[in-house]
């Protein structure tokens, strides 16, 4: 049967979706409706190599316009104002109306802002699309004072780039540590290390009073009264879901949109994707909401197998990645529920790993390593987590025994 | 071809099954592979960015990079899963004596 697919998103879960659904539906209208005007493209590389020079543009599609021609894909630039859930009908600014038999909904997350007087709100710079990667890299080029407000992930690879374009480079966090609680306070000092060493500045502990500019400089005054001067501000403070569009509505919310294991909203032919998606998540039996590169594909596509009629579970373990200087951390799994840590290595060229267990069994994994050093191990660690399977904790904790000894076959 | 062109890797036992090592040759880097049917040879940096896959996961046929986990299939070099797109060089190998030896150039 032919059927109007729409998906409300034009990031990697809506792409991913799209082509899942072509491959088993090749009758089906499918349309992306993008807020951007750009074909779907990969984040990850806007904080890095993109900032650095070594990725333009044209490297960040996940596909060419060709592929989406081929498949059969619409892509049309638009911004939907309304939905119409009962009458299954998006319409947008500019009055056009969108009709759905099945709708997909992947409009990921949008940026935490600082509340700032009104007249600096246009000061601070943020970082999630292309457009905001393109006027940053365009401004630091002439700055040479920068400073980072959040040492999460993304504050950190923003401060790792512009220290290798050889800027002074500060960072404030408001936490004791960085990277927030989840990773073990001994793998974020030894990222900070790192940070330190290449010149950078970590301010913890210290919340902003008051910016204010004078003469192009700002000026940011901390809670402990001391005060940065500063040529360019840059803000990672975290994200929320998109769900403004939906908050009217009889859509069930809550920290996103909430879904079952089968990429199922509240709504009947109503499914969610991505970053958006507050999901049931079969194997830790409890809902979670994810925003990584991964997820939002695996995710995208178990969403495209249910929408085209093939009733698909998601159970892919999470697992996400941040690049900052020669250093790759990984987590994998869900890393705030257990009753037992284990240490794998402990110095940044081998690697060190934390793992944590519940009931002998690992729920979660935080590596980091100079480049490639933890991969294999943590890729083993998601394998572990999937089968379920008690381990042997001698062999976690030494690191001349490999891990594959722990699969069972 | 000429028989110049099979270099010397090293003995069959440096490599355990479904494992891998890295070989440098000259200023190229290669990953010599044991699946369960015979050896396999590919460039040894992952095509997505510059990361050696010596320290990747092989699993069956795949090798997965560490960084990112790309994955390619070891026997033709095919890009599966993103974010890996480029296809990874494969090379001709083959065993005489209980050594490995790979056709490069």
């Amino acid at each position: 049967m032919k059927n109007n697919i729409i998906i409300l998103g034009g990031g990697q879960a809506g792409i991913y979706a799209a082509r899942e659904i072509r491959q088993n539906d090749s009758k089906s209208n499918i349309k992306i409706l993008g807020e951007e005007n750009l074909l779907p493209y990969e984040r990850p590389p806007l904080s890095k190599d993109y900032l650095l020079d070594k990725k333009n543009e044209e490297d960040l599609y996940f596909h060419s316009s060709d592929v989406l021609k081929n498949e059969n894909i619409e892509f049309e630039n638009i911004s939907i104002n309304k939905v119409d859930f009962e009458n299954k009908k998006l319409s947008a600014k500019n009055y056009n109306v969108y009709s759905y038999d099945s709708l997909l909904i992947s409009t990921g997350s949008e940026n935490k802002k600082l509340s700032l007087d009104n007249n600096l709100m246009n000061d601070v710079y943020y970082l999630r699309n292309l457009e905001e990667a393109k006027k940053i890299k365009e401004i630091v080029s002439n700055k040479n004072k920068i400073t980072i407000i959040g040492g999460g992930f993304i504050g950190l690879e923003i401060a790792s780039s512009l220290s290798q374009l050889q800027k002074k480079v500060i960072v404030i966090e408001i936490g004791n540590q960085l990277m927030g609680r989840i990773i073990p306070k001994k793998i974020a000092d030894l990222v900070q290390n790192t940070h330190i060493e290449h010149g950078n500045e970590i301010i913890l502990n210290k919340q902003i009073e008051k910016i204010t500019k004078k003469n192009g400089i700002y000026e940011i005054l901390l809670n402990d009264n001391s005060l940065i001067e500063t040529d360019f501000i840059i803000a990672g403070i975290g994200s929320t879901p998109a769900v403004k569009l939906f908050e009217n509505t009889n859509l069930k919310l809550d920290n996103g949109i909430v879904t079952n294991q089968f990429c199922e909203t509240s709504i009947k032919d109503v499914y969610a994707a991505g970053d958006i998606s507050n999901f049931y998540h079969p194997l830790y039996e409890r809902s979670m909401r994810l925003e990584s590169y991964q997820h939002a594909q695996n995710h995208g596509i178990c969403a495209g197998k249910n929408i085209a009629g093939i009733k698909t579970e998601y159970t892919s373990i999470p697992w996400m990645w941040s690049d900052q200087f020669n250093l790759n951390l990984q987590l994998t799994g869900i890393c705030d529920d257990y009753d037992e840590i284990i240490e794998r290595g402990n110095d940044i060229n081998n690697g060190v790993i934390y793992f944590f267990l519940k009931n002998n069994k690992i729920r979660g994994a935080c590596g980091v390593g100079i480049v490639g050093k933890i991969g294999r191990d943590i890729r083993i660690t998601s394998k572990l987590i999937e089968k379920n399977t008690i381990v042997d904790k001698q062999i976690l904790s030494d690191q001349n025994q490999k891990l594959n000894k722990l699969i069972q076959r | 071809m000429s028989e110049e062109n099979w270099i010397e890797v090293g003995s069959t036992d440096s490599i355990e099954e479904e494992d891998l090592i890295r070989f440098d040759h000259q200023d190229k880097t290669f990953c010599v592979y044991r699946l369960t049917d015979g050896f396999y040879a590919t460039d040894g940096i992952c095509t997505h960015e510059a990361v050696h896959l010596e320290d990747g996961l092989v699993m069956d046929d795949e090798i997965e990079c560490p960084m990112h986990q790309g994955i390619f299939n070891i026997k033709s070099g095919e890009a599966l899963s993103p974010p890996a797109c480029e296809d990874l060089k494969t090379y001709p190998v083959k065993v005489d004596n209980d050594k490995i030896f790979i056709k490069i150039g």
